[in-house]
């Protein structure tokens, strides 16, 4: 499987890494530059420095024939748009969004995006399921 | 006729839309995540100005969103605006949606999806062009 992950803050490596392990083949998109060194020295040289929603980048990333591709930055509206173009100019089958405001999961869906994931509602239920445990 | 707009983004094209719109008798609501912009409305600005974020749900339905009958995403980033007037056009169904962006190629991608979109730069480039090559 061939996934391209967009954003190499905490979320991004640690996914990169575990895919990795995986035996995937994986590309990781980072547009810092001083960050992306660092991500290479610590994962290979599957670190591209580039921005996850410029199209001449994107070119160069061989998406076409990503099975899948995450996005999982900071910024829901870089996540959104990145994966919308994934999905319109690269035809990629999977998309998934990390969504950092719970309220956008419902939005990415209607907007297109497969999978819309946020940290902060899975933090909350196995908070909620761990108290409902002690009671 | 008159109308309720809803503008995301009070820099200089936000503002003065907003100015003359209001100045024409519509209702404008203009948002803004920085109160400072909201200085470019003068005085007595018979809108109203709303601090927040332009692509959060809550703050475009307080903004009058849902009875709007057109919106404008004018801030200074491309997929702030795309993912703001996506939200306006398919989640509230916004008769008259206009789009900010200043990258052609996301432009041409977000006309052929059917958003409304402006590209001030290849609009820009062609009034420029136009007068060079005039006889």
């Amino acid at each position: 499987m061939y996934a391209i992950v967009i954003g190499g803050g905490k979320v991004g490596y640690y996914l990169a890494r575990d895919l990795l392990e995986r035996g995937e083949e994986v590309l990781l998109l980072e547009k810092d530059s001083a960050r992306a060194e660092w991500l290479s020295s610590q994962l290979g040289s599957v670190v591209l420095t580039g921005d996850g929603d410029e199209m001449s980048f994107l070119s160069t990333t061989g998406m076409e024939r990503a099975d899948v591709v995450l996005a999982v930055t900071g910024d829901d509206e870089d996540n959104l748009v990145a994966l919308q173009l994934a999905k319109k100019r690269f035809n990629v089958k999977r998309t998934i969004a990390r969504v950092n405001n719970p309220a956008n999961v419902r939005i990415f869906k209607i907007l297109g995006v497969d999978e819309a994931i946020s940290a902060t509602e899975l933090l909350l239920s196995a908070m909620e399921e761990e108290i409902a445990e002690e009671s | 006729m008159l109308v309720k707009v809803v503008i995301v983004g009070c820099g200089r094209v936000g503002a003065r839309l907003a100015l003359q719109l209001t100045h024409e008798g519509h209702d404008v609501t203009v948002i803004d995540q920085s109160a400072t912009a909201f200085a470019r409305l003068g005085d007595n600005f018979p809108g109203t100005a709303l601090l927040g974020n332009g692509i959060d749900e809550d703050m475009l339905k307080r903004a009058g969103i849902e009875e709007a009958d057109a919106f404008c995403a004018l801030t200074n980033g491309d997929n702030r605006n795309i993912m703001s007037a996506q939200m306006a056009q398919h989640v509230f169904n916004v008769p008259k949606v206009v789009c900010r962006i200043y990258d052609p190629i996301r432009y041409e991608v977000y006309k052929s999806l059917g958003l409304g979109v402006i590209c001030p730069t290849v609009s820009g480039t062609e009034t420029v062009h136009e007068i060079l090559v005039k006889d």
